[in-house]
C-alpha cells in the first residue's frame, strides 16, 4: 500500500491558479524530489499537502495517506497527521529548536505525547545515543553545534512514527560537508521503509537523494522522471537552464586585471570572543580585483571581513587602507537579505535617508536601479514585498551609493535559488571589475568560488597556527 | 552570575548612600520648623507651644543639622537606623513591625496580578486582534492611567459601601487585604497582561513554536510545554520593573486603606519631620527594590540560560 497518493492536487488564489494540477504517489523505500526557482509553486505544494498555505489560498485534488483519504481542504484535518503521518523536517533546525528547552526534553516529549510509547525515556536514550547525541541531551539549543542541532531536529521531527517526511530546502545555508551529511540522514528514510518528499532548488542534493525528480516552472510541471535520467539528460531547455545555472556550470571568469592596492594586511591575528581564529595572515585586495575567500564554517571568514572593513579590531597586526580613502567606502553585503534592511520602512525611504544622510545627489539612484536591472517601483515596497533576488540586488544599489572602493559580500547568494544566485553574482562580480571595487567574496560553494572569483583565500581550521602558508592560491 | 550578584551588592550600597543623603536633604528642603512639627506629634497640634518645642529641642539638639546626619549615617553602617525622633522607640523595630505588614500587602498584590494579568494576556495573545484582545488593551488602557488613589476610592465606595461586601479599611482578618491588594494588583496586571500578550504573539509566530506543530504536539500542548516558559521570562523582568511603581502605590494605598505599613509610616514619619525614620523607611524599599530585582536576575537565569553562559 503507497503511504501517500495526491491526485491533481492544485493551488488557487482568488484570481489565479499557482500551482498547475500534480498527482504524485509516495511507496515505502521511495524518494520524489521537487526543484524549481523561487516562485515555482514547490513550496506552495508542499504546503498544501501540510495544510499550511497562507490565507487566501486555497488547494483542491484528491489527498489519500496509507489509503485513507483525507479532506485536503481542511487544514485542521491535516494538522492532526502531524508528527504521526508526516513529519517535517525544518529549514533552520537551531531557529526550529526551542531554545528554552534541553536537548534531551525535546525529543523525550514527542516519544510521550505524540507517539505515547510506555518508555519515552528509554526510546529517547537510544535515538540520541544513535545520532551520536548521546552525551548532549542535557544541553540547550546555543550550546549545540550546528551539526548537532540538525541531528537533533530530525530525532525531534521522526519521533512522532510518521512514516512520511517532507523537507523543505533542507540544505539552505548549510556548508557542503554539513550538506552532504543532511543528504546521507535524508536517504535513511526510504532506506529504511519510509518516503521523502524534498523540496529543493540544490539540484546536488537531488541528485544525492536519487528517486523522482519533478520540475516545476510557475507553478507547472516542467519535466519529472528519475533523478539520474532528469539531471544528466535533460528534455526540457528551462532543466538545462536550471543546471547550467549551477556555478559548477558557470563559464571561467575574465583574466584579471588588478588596479592599484586598496587594502594591505599584514601578520593579521583575529580573536573572537577572546579565542584567537587565526593568526599569521598576510592578504592583499586590489582595485576591481574579485578574490574568494573558503574555509569551513566558524574558521572565521566574517570576522576577517569585519577586521579588513574596520568594523572590528585585530588582534596583532597592521592594516593599511589606501591614502585618502573614508572608512565608509568599505562596505559590505549580507547573507541574509531582510535582516539587512529595516522591515518596517519602505525601501525607498530607508535609500532616501542614507542619501540625504551621506548628501549623495537624488539623480545617482535611477542609473544604479537601471544597471541592477531593477524596477523603480519596487522602492514603494517593504522589504517582505519584494524578493530574496531583488532585495539583494537592492543592498547591492544601497552599497553603490556610498562609492566602496571595496566590498566584503558574506554569502551574498547563499539563500538564493541557482537562477538567481547566478543574476546576483554575475552582476556583483562584472560591476567591481567594471568600477574598480575590490570585491572579497565569501562563499560556502567552492565551485562557486572556483568560477566567480580571480584568486582564493583559504582559511584553515586549525586556530593559532601559522597560516603564511596557506593563505594566498592564486588561481 | 556571581558578577550579576556582586554587581547587585555594590548597587544596594550605593542606593543606601543615595537614599540616605537625599532623604535627609529633602527633610530639609520641607517647609517650617521640624522641632515644631515633632512636639506637635508628641504632645498632640494643639500643645504646640514655645515651651514643648524648646523640650524637644534641647533633648534631640537640631534634627536638621549636619551633625544630625553624619550621626545617622555611622550609626547605619554598624546596622544602627538610630531612634524615632516622635516615639523614641529605636527605628529598627518600628520599621520591623512595618514591614510584615507590607510585605503582605504587596505579595499579596503581586499574586493577585500574576491570577489576573497572564491568564487575560494569554486568552488575549491566542486571538490577537480579536475582540478580547482589544478589549483588554482597552481596559489596560484604561487601568493604568487610572491613578491608584482613585481607584482605591472607587473600590470602597463599590464593594464596601454600595454592596457591603468587604471593610473599607483595618488590618488584621484575612478579607482586609482583599480590596487594597486588588487596587494595587489592577494596575500592575494591566501592563502584565499586554506584556504576556506580547510574548506569547511572539513566540507563536516563531519557528520553534510551528516546529513543535510539526512534531505533532497540540496547539495547547505547545503552549503549556514551551510557551509558557518563553512568555514567564519577559513577565518575571516586568514584575521587578514595576516594583518602584508598587512601593509608590503602597505609600498611596497604605494611607487609603490605613493598613499599617511601611507606606503608611513613610506619609507619618514625613508629616513629623522623624528624619530617622524617613531614612529608614526609603532605605528599607530601596534595598528591597535591589534584592527583588536580584532575585529575578537569578530566576530569569535559571528559566532562560542562554545569555549567562555564553
Amino acid at each position: 500500500m503507497s503511504l501517500l497518493t495526491v491526485e491533481n492536487l492544485s493551488v488557487h488564489s482568488a484570481l489565479q491558479e499557482m500551482v498547475a494540477p500534480i498527482s504524485l504517489q509516495l511507496d515505502p523505500g521511495q524518494a520524489v524530489t521537487l526543484i524549481g526557482e523561487t516562485g515555482s509553486g514547490k513550496s506552495l505544494f508542499a504546503q498544501a499537502l501540510l495544510g499550511t498555505l497562507p490565507t487566501g489560498l486555497h488547494a483542491q485534488g484528491v489527498l489519500s495517506l496509507l489509503g485513507q483519504q483525507v479532506a485536503i481542504d481542511n487544514p485542521t484535518a491535516i494538522e492532526g497527521l502531524w508528527g504521526r503521518a508526516i513529519s517535517v523536517l525544518p529549514q533552520e533546525p537551531w531557529r526550529a529548536l526551542d531554545p528554552l528547552m534541553r536537548a534531551w526534553g525535546q525529543v523525550e516529549e514527542v516519544y510521550r505525547l505524540v507517539a505515547r510509547s510506555d518508555t519515552p525515556e528509554k526510546a529517547t536514550r537510544a535515538v540520541l545515543n544513535a545520532l551520536d547525541l548521546g552525551k548532549a541531551g542535557d544541553r540547550f539549543p546555543f550550546e549545540l553545534s550546528g551539526g548537532m542541532a540538525q541531528r537533533l531536529a530530525i530525532a525531534a521531527a521522526r519521533a512522532g512514527g510518521a512514516k512520511i517526511v517532507i523537507a523543505d530546502e533542507p540544505s539552505k545555508g548549510l556548508d557542503l560537508a554539513r550538506r552532504d551529511e543532511v543528504a546521507r540522514r535524508l536517504r535513511i528514510v526510504p532506506e529504511t521503509g519510509g518516503a521523502l518528499l524534498t523540496i529543493t532548488h540544490d539540484l546536488e542534493l537531488a541528485e544525492m537523494l536519487g528517486g523522482e525528480i519533478i520540475v516545476l516552472r510557475e507553478g507547472q510541471i516542467v519535466e519529472r522522471g528519475p533523478a539520474m535520467q532528469v539531471l544528466r539528460a535533460p528534455q526540457a531547455p528551462y532543466t538545462r537552464k536550471l543546471i547550467a545555472a549551477e556555478p559548477r556550470h558557470w563559464p571561467a571568469p575574465p583574466a584579471p586585471h588588478p588596479g592599484a592596492p586598496i587594502l594591505t594586511a599584514t601578520g593579521l591575528t583575529v580573536a573572537r570572543g577572546g579565542k584567537v581564529l587565526f593568526s599569521g595572515l598576510d592578504i592583499s585586495l586590489h582595485a576591481g580585483e574579485v578574490v574568494g575567500l573558503c574555509g569551513p564554517s566558524g574558521v572565521g571568514k566574517s570576522s576577517l571581513g569585519d577586521t579588513l572593513l574596520g568594523l572590528a579590531d585585530p588582534a596583532a597586526g597592521q592594516i593599511s587602507r589606501g591614502a585618502g580613502l573614508a572608512p565608509i567606502r568599505f562596505q559590505k553585503l549580507w547573507q541574509d537579505p531582510p535582516a539587512a534592511f529595516a522591515s518596517h520602512q519602505r525601501i525607498g525611504q530607508g535609500l532616501a535617508d542614507l542619501m540625504a544622510l551621506h548628501g549623495i545627489a537624488r539623480d545617482r539612484l535611477p542609473p544604479l536601479l537601471a544597471r541592477l536591472r531593477l524596477d523603480p517601483a519596487l522602492l514603494e515596497r517593504l522589504p517582505t514585498e519584494v524578493s530574496g533576488g531583488e532585495l539583494q540586488r537592492l543592498a547591492i544599489v544601497r552599497a553603490l551609493l556610498l562609492d566602496p572602493v571595496m566590498l566584503f559580500a558574506d554569502e551574498p547568494s547563499s539563500r538564493l535559488d541557482p537562477l538567481t544566485q547566478r543574476e546576483v553574482i554575475g552582476m556583483l562580480t562584472d560591476l567591481a571589475r567594471s568600477q574598480g571595487i575590490a570585491l572579497l567574496l565569501v562563499s560556502h560553494s567552492p565551485d562557486l568560488i572556483a568560477q566567480a572569483t580571480d584568486r582564493q583565500v583559504h582559511l584553515n581550521e586549525n586556530p593559532g597556527a601559522p597560516q603564511a602558508a596557506a593563505t594566498l592560491q592564486t588561481a | 552570575m556571581i558578577r550579576a550578584l556582586g554587581w547587585r551588592l555594590a548597587q544596594a550600597g550605593m542606593v543606601a548612600f543615595l537614599v540616605a543623603i537625599s532623604s535627609f536633604l529633602m527633610m530639609r528642603a520641607l517647609p517650617g520648623d521640624m522641632v515644631m512639627r515633632i512636639a506637635g506629634a508628641r504632645f498632640g497640634y494643639d500643645n504646640i507651644t514655645a515651651e514643648n518645642a524648646e523640650l524637644v529641642r534641647a533633648q534631640l539638639g537640631d534634627p536638621s543639622g549636619i551633625g544630625a546626619f553624619f550621626g545617622w549615617f555611622s550609626g547605619m553602617l554598624r546596622g544602627d537606623l538610630g531612634n524615632s525622633l516622635v516615639s523614641g522607640m529605636p527605628v529598627s523595630a518600628e520599621i520591623g513591625h512595618q514591614l510584615g505588614a507590607t510585605a503582605q500587602l504587596a505579595g499579596g498584590a503581586i499574586v493577585l496580578s500574576l491570577l489576573i494579568g497572564p491568564p487575560l494576556g494569554i486568552a488575549a495573545g491566542l486571538r490577537p486582534g480579536g475582540w478580547f484582545d482589544r478589549l483588554t488593551l482597552l481596559l489596560a488602557a484604561a487601568l493604568k492611567a487610572t491613578p491608584q488613589f482613585l481607584l482605591g476610592l472607587v473600590l470602597i465606595v463599590l464593594v464596601s459601601i454600595a454592596l457591603g461586601l468587604l471593610p473599607a479599611a483595618g488590618h488584621g482578618a484575612p478579607q482586609h487585604l482583599v480590596l487594597p491588594a486588588l487596587t494595587l494588583a489592577l494596575g500592575l496586571a494591566a501592563a502584565t497582561t499586554r506584556i504576556t500578550r506580547e510574548a506569547l504573539v511572539q513566540a507563536r509566530q516563531s519557528d520553534w513554536w510551528r516546529f513543535a506543530r510539526w512534531k505533532g504536539l497540540r496547539e495547547d500542548q505547545v503552549l503549556l510545554f514551551h510557551g509558557l516558559r518563553h512568555v514567564a521570562v519577559p513577565v518575571l523582568t516586568l514584575i521587578a520593573a514595576q516594583f518602584v511603581a508598587l512601593m509608590e502605590g503602597v505609600v498611596v494605598v497604605e494611607t487609603i486603606f490605613g493598613w499599617p505599613g511601611i507606606g503608611h509610616a513613610l506619609v507619618h514619619a514625613v508629616f513629623h519631620r522623624d528624619v530617622p525614620m524617613v531614612q529608614g523607611t526609603a532605605l528599607m524599599m530601596g534595598l528591597a527594590f535591589v534584592l527583588v530585582n536580584a532575585c529575578a536576575d537569578i530566576a530569569a537565569r535559571l528559566l532562560d540560560p542562554r545569555e549567562a553562559r555564553q
